[in-house]
């Protein structure tokens, strides 16, 4: 007869075995340590994106003997979480998308990512991208990761609510005023605001082309936000505020939606909006996009905020060599052609073909001369000061209203910041 | 004297090993290590750096916190007076009642709902220009309350979005308790001539004081940890202004990667969730108290 301490023993070891073959499960690539082809694991926080990525699984075999196992997350912080705990692991990811500014920093100074400076030398040496872009992921003069997109933030517009009031693309602050001045007069909200998120592009646009340094002097902590420069900045928002220029920001309407009915004119996002007023029913004969003029009559050049994601390999991944080898692939023209081809926006490699001829358009022009280029403001700014920023902005469109209270916590939140870095 | 392990003694503890272990292993480790993490610096990325009590320190001298505390305050009184009251008045009203279950069915359907469900839903309803606004301009009111934008509205208005899901289940709830009563005292309260409110405050009341522990027991810790829904409405906004311990927590560890502070706000929840239980059942729950 079986014991009874004989089961108790058998449960336990049982339990103790589970956990242990748990621990050793896990579907991974094909490609193991030291391998160019195979199929690579790779992870990101752009779910909606999967099928695009993996679309290029088919032409990659050209080039690259390497194809794409992906694994979306849909919560943002929940991946990122993922993957912070997946370096503790033997299963760190062979390629995964992460963010620039000082999310990559925290990676870089712990050893976590691989170097990419070959790969970039080589890019840059064939025109496949800016020197420009190359800053954003230079660290101690040594690059990581490669981008895995660009995005310029810029203003998109109805074309009929302009062609309605005889409203032409504005190229300068005043006409841009004057824009929406006429679209307010005649019933038309000029532009679209939210209380949650994305708050900050008005603010980024304001200060940025008002004056270049100050905004660098907020990455860097040598500017504040109370500084009587920042403050007039903002009494120029709530002037804007004030004149009703701006929408209801407690208004749950899909953005893109909302300016397809005309719910405003106008709305400053990022180029991969194009693919969410597409995803609305608009087409190009519906909606148009240009930079944003300049505050400041000044400036030898229009500055343009751009966003830049990464994709990165983590140092230890046992498929860091394949996670490279595709990196390596995805910078060039031919990957990039037909990354935009599958997920269209402009191209961060002057040689992709871009497929959408408006955003091929913008995208050239952007990147000409009378254009400068400065780091958007989620990336361009500490994390901490980022959260604490886009919600009082939040709140500032909600109840708009003396800037300064709103201006005093963000640099609350930046002198707690700054003084832990020294 | 020291006791001889009998092999029954020994084959009861390889009983209780398995069940143990994963205790040991998946709670009471997490909680240990939250509360180490609590007195550190950690960004989530190499090895957490010792600061004493500064997270702490940071954490009750921050305003915005303050404002956490209080609306988690609000949270909790409102779910007392809202779904606990009208989950009593439900069960009350239809107990005893023919077909009464399938008044109190309704009720409970959304709580088959996730909270980020709920809050979506209703995030719908309240929003600027939503299916409520929309609804009172068909009335002639065209310049309704921002609902999601004002504090305290906004709070109040999640607390009875909340009170939507979670009144179903207390109704359940206080309809066992009302079941399980004797009948002997109902009727002979009944032949004395009690009915009605006199009946609910001299019999019922005190008869369900055990059950109404446990109802407002799991109400408060509930709303101390309420999360779900405020995210789906509001994430705490505008600004910090609908924000909860919880939210605050979550805002900490996983949008700013700063665990050390993160763990001191689940430290303090975790510590004041416990004391408010514990003081909570063993006041209602003593054995020493007479019904």
């Amino acid at each position: 007869m079986i014991s009874r301490r004989t089961i108790a023993a058998a449960a336990a070891g049982l339990l103790l075995g589970t956990l242990a073959l748990a621990g050793c499960s896990g579907d991974s690539g094909s490609g193991g340590e030291g391998e160019v082809a195979g199929t690579l694991d790779f992870y990101t926080d752009k779910a909606a994106w999967k099928p695009d990525f993996e679309s290029l699984n088919e032409v990659s075999g050209d080039a690259v003997d390497i194809t794409l196992k992906t694994t979306g997350y849909s919560d943002a912080n929940q991946y990122d979480a993922f993957i912070k705990q997946s370096f503790r692991t033997d299963k760190s990811p062979g390629l995964f998308t992460w963010h620039t500014g000082e999310s990559l920093k925290q990676l870089v100074d712990e050893g976590l990512v691989a170097e990419t400076t070959d790969i970039w030398s080589k890019a840059v040496d064939e025109g496949w991208v800016s020197e420009d872009l190359r800053d954003s992921y230079t660290f101690d003069g040594k690059q990581y990761c490669v981008p895995m997109n660009i995005a310029y933030w810029i203003m998109f517009y109805n074309k009929a609510a302009f062609a309605d009031n005889g409203i032409e693309v504005p190229t300068t602050w005043d006409e841009l005023n004057t824009a929406a001045e006429t679209l307010k007069d005649a019933g038309v909200t000029p532009y679209y605001q939210t209380s949650v998120l994305f708050t900050f592009q008005w603010f980024q646009h304001l200060v940025a082309s008002t004056d270049p340094d100050l905004y660098a002097g907020l990455t860097t902590g040598d500017a504040k936000y109370t500084d009587p420069e920042i403050v007039d900045i903002m009494n120029v928002w709530l002037d804007e505020q004030k004149a009703g220029w701006f929408s209801d920001a407690g208004s749950t309407t899909d953005p893109a939606v909302g300016l397809k009915q005309g719910d405003y004119a106008m709305i400053n996002f990022g180029t991969f909006f194009a693919g969410n007023l597409e995803g609305a029913g608009m087409t190009t004969d519906d909606y148009g996009m240009f930079a944003i003029p300049a505050v400041s009559d000044d400036l030898d050049a229009t500055p343009v905020a751009v966003e830049s994601g990464p994709i990165c390999t983590a140092e230890n991944s046992k498929q860091r060599d394949l996670g490279l080898a595709y990196a390596e692939w995805w910078m060039s023209p031919d990957a990039q052609t037909a990354w935009n081809d599958a997920h269209g926006d402009v191209a961060f490699n002057p040689k992709a073909k871009v497929s959408d001829p408006a955003l091929a358009e913008i995208g050239e022009q952007i990147a000409g001369d009378d254009y400068m280029l400065y780091d958007r403001f989620f990336e361009a700014m500490p994390t901490e000061i980022v959260t604490t920023a886009i919600e009082q902005f939040g709140a500032f469109n909600a109840n708009p209203g003396d800037p300064m209270p709103f201006l005093e916590k963000i640099q609350a939140t930046a002198d707690k910041y700054w003084a832990e870095q020294e | 004297m020291a006791h001889q392990k009998t092999p029954y003694q020994w084959s009861a503890r390889g009983f209780v090993a398995p069940g143990v272990i994963l205790v040991a292993v998946l709670l009471y480790l997490p909680l240990l290590w939250t509360v180490f993490l609590s007195f550190t610096k950690y960004n989530g990325l190499g090895s957490p750096k010792w600061i004493g009590l500064d997270n702490y320190v940071e954490m009750f001298t921050d305003g915005d916190f303050v404002g956490s505390a209080m609306n988690t305050v609000l949270w909790v009184i409102g779910t007392l007076i809202i779904p606990v009251g009208i989950g009593l008045a439900i069960a009350l009203l239809t107990w005893n009642l023919g077909g009464g279950i399938w008044l109190r069915l309704p009720f409970l359907i959304p709580y088959a709902l996730s909270g980020i469900g709920v809050g979506v839903v209703w995030s719908f309803i309240l929003s600027s220009g939503g299916a409520l606004d929309q609804a009172l301009a068909a009335f002639g009111i065209t310049d309704p309350p921002r609902w999601l934008l004002d504090a305290p509205l906004n709070t109040v208005v999640m607390i009875i979005a909340s009170s939507w899901q979670g009144v179903g289940v207390n109704a359940l709830l206080f309809t066992i308790g009302l079941q399980a009563i004797p009948k002997e005292p109902l009727e002979a309260a009944r032949i004395d001539g009690a009915g009605g409110v006199r009946l609910f405050t001299s019999i019922l009341w005190p008869m369900l004081r055990p059950l109404t522990a446990v109802v407002v027991g799991l109400s408060i810790v509930a709303s101390l940890k309420t999360f779900d829904i405020v995210w789906g409405m509001t994430k705490g906004g505008p600004g910090t202004v609908s924000e909860t311990l919880a939210l605050t927590m979550y805002k900490e560890t996983f949008v700013n990667s700063d665990y050390g502070l993160g763990s001191a706000i689940a430290v303090f929840l975790t510590v004041i969730t416990l004391v408010a239980s514990v003081l909570y059942l063993r006041q209602q729950l003593s054995p020493k108290k007479e019904m």
